[in-house]
């Protein structure tokens, strides 16, 4: 019976190791500066250097609640070290976080920067962090929300 | 005093508030700033138009790199697939190729500076050689001293010339590698060199005195069939490089109509001077069937020559019953052997078909008609028979007398001598 219990045990073990996920580390996902793209006409934005092609369409009605006035806008664009995506564009209250998952971004988090629109949004990356400046206003944010 | 100190501290909050501007600049925006500047100086060594401008664009170059510096991990990164010190290698060997440009330039500056001296030399000498070979010319008793000091002056013109062609053409060509080096549309900085070197060179002008003195040179010299082949060949070389490079130079100058008329009234000089030269030696050719009485209708390209010839011997046949056959003869055998075959067929055709006057199948059936008319106008036919006849009696003649002269020979053979 004792010897029962120690192969049950044993049989655990091997269970849980096959299970458990196998990740490469560390890895530093960071883009250096962050890219402003424009919005086609048909919604999607392309950053050419990591080439991805995303369809953002859906963004400005999560913002604006209007999906049909994107055309021509800008979103600013940039990756922090862990692999979060973040985003917002001029005249955005809140910065987007994302992650990326199988065929697109998956909506990680949604921080709300100020209830008056940003007027001149840019982001920059700061070590484990993302800043984000509109004019003379400077925020610290990482994918959890506002860290200052 | 006390204003002073608020001043003082206006400007202390003022430069804190600057700073802040500054610190809080976006790296995006660090990074498209150094990226504009760095266009703006690359577009600058494009269009640069001197030495002294490279070496103002070294000093900006400089700036740019200690402007930059701080952030020189940030644009590491961010001037991908470049860094900031291969960006600067860039710009920096771009801007040490367009100083060699300009080094070059400079040399081939003193070099057509050198060839238009030259050249202004050889045309002021060309001037007075002509005027003292006309005023020789003039003379109504030519002796032998004058026509010796004539053709010595005649030789000297004609080296002076074609000295003076070489120097222009030395222009035309280094002009012609300008626009080899730089294909496509010229820039304005590349315009503007173009222009200086085209004026320093006097360029147009040296070509329309260069044309017009080898007209002049026709027009007072007799020239023989090697002058006007070497004529011919120096005017086909400098049409070629004239027609390469007149479009382009015709492109550049494009907005300055003054010199634009003056490409076109070099193009209409060109084409004035392959007329002449034409007309010279077809007026040759002509000349040569006038001075035997020979009614040959005047000709001026390929095609005429070989209907002159035709209608000509045409004419020939049809008054062969009026003229007589030993009159026909004889205006066969001066038109065949005292003109064609004498003269026209081994000097003047080799030129004519050199230069694309006429063609090989024209010299073929002006010869073809020469033979159709010799069987009927000159009686050689006849003559061959009573040679061929006199040929077999000589032959006849011969083995007759080889044959009579042999005698028999008779061997006598002697009975061996017996031993008794």
């Amino acid at each position: 019976m004792r010897l029962i219990n120690h192969v049950l045990i044993l049989l655990i073990f091997v269970f849980l190791a096959a299970c458990s996920t196998y990740i490469l580390k560390p890895a530093d996902f960071s883009w250096p500066i962050e890219s402003v793209l424009k919005v086609d006409n048909k919604g999607n934005i392309e950053e050419q250097r990591y080439s991805l092609i995303i369809r953002v369409k859906s963004l400005y009605f999560q913002e604006f609640a209007d999906s049909m006035n994107f055309a021509g806008k800008e979103i600013r664009m940039i990756r922090d070290k862990a692999g979060y995506i973040f985003m917002t564009g001029k005249d955005f209250k809140n910065v987007y976080v994302f992650i990326p998952v199988e065929g697109g971004f998956k909506l990680e988090n949604k921080i709300l920067i100020s209830e008056k629109n940003l007027s001149a949004p840019a982001f920059n990356q700061k070590l484990q962090n993302i800043e984000l400046l509109d004019g003379t206003n400077k925020y610290l944010l990482n994918n959890k929300g506002l860290v200052r | 005093m006390k204003l002073n100190g608020f001043f003082f501290l206006y400007a202390v909050f003022a430069s804190l508030l600057f700073s802040q501007a500054i610190t809080a600049q976006s790296d995006y925006e660090k990074t498209q700033n150094f990226k504009t500047r760095f266009k703006q100086i690359e577009d600058g060594i494009k269009n640069a138009g001197s030495l002294d401008e490279c070496n103002m664009i070294d000093e900006h170059i400089a700036r740019l790199r200690s402007d930059f510096t701080p952030d020189k991990t940030l644009l590491d990164k961010s001037l991908y697939p470049d860094n900031f010190e291969s960006s600067f290698a860039k710009i920096e060997r771009a801007l040490e190729i367009r100083k060699g440009d300009f080094a070059q330039i400079g040399e081939l500056k003193t070099e057509v500076g050198s060839l238009k001296d030259k050249i202004s030399d050889l045309s002021q000498q060309n001037e007075g050689l002509l005027s003292q070979i006309k005023q020789l010319q003039i003379l109504s008793s030519k002796d032998a001293q004058t026509i010796a000091s004539l053709q010595k002056l005649v030789s000297q013109l004609k080296a002076n010339i074609a000295q003076r062609d070489e120097l222009v053409r030395g222009i035309v060509d280094s002009l012609l590698a300008e626009f080899v080096k730089t294909p496509g549309s010229l820039n304005d900085a590349e315009k503007q060199l173009v222009f200086k070197k085209v004026d320093s060179g006097n360029l147009f002008f040296n070509i329309e005195r260069t044309i017009s003195d080898n007209i002049q040179f026709m027009k007072v010299t007799q020239t023989t069939p090697q002058d006007l082949s070497n004529l011919k060949k120096q005017y086909s070389d400098f049409n070629k490089v004239w027609h390469q490079i007149g479009p382009k130079l015709a492109d550049v100058y494009v907005s300055r109509k003054e010199k634009a008329s003056e490409i076109a009234n070099i193009n209409n000089m060109f084409a004035d001077w392959n007329n002449r030269l034409n007309d010279e030696i077809w007026g040759q050719v002509n000349k040569l069937f006038r001075e035997k009485q020979l009614a040959v209708l005047p000709f001026k390209s390929g095609d005429q020559f070989v209907n002159s010839v035709n209608s000509f011997v045409d004419d020939e046949l049809n008054n062969l019953p009026v003229k007589g056959a030993t009159q026909a003869e004889k205006t066969f055998y001066t038109f065949a052997d005292s003109v064609y075959f004498k003269t026209v067929q081994p000097t003047w055709i080799p030129i004519l078909v050199e230069n694309n006057m006429m063609t090989s199948a024209n010299k073929d059936s002006i010869e073809k008609k020469i033979t159709s008319w010799k069987t009927k106008a000159a009686p050689g036919a006849k003559m061959n028979w009573i040679y061929i006849a006199g040929v077999i009696v000589i032959v006849l003649l011969l083995i007759a007398y080889f044959t009579k002269g042999k005698k028999k020979v008779v061997v006598v053979q002697e009975p061996p001598k017996t031993e008794e």
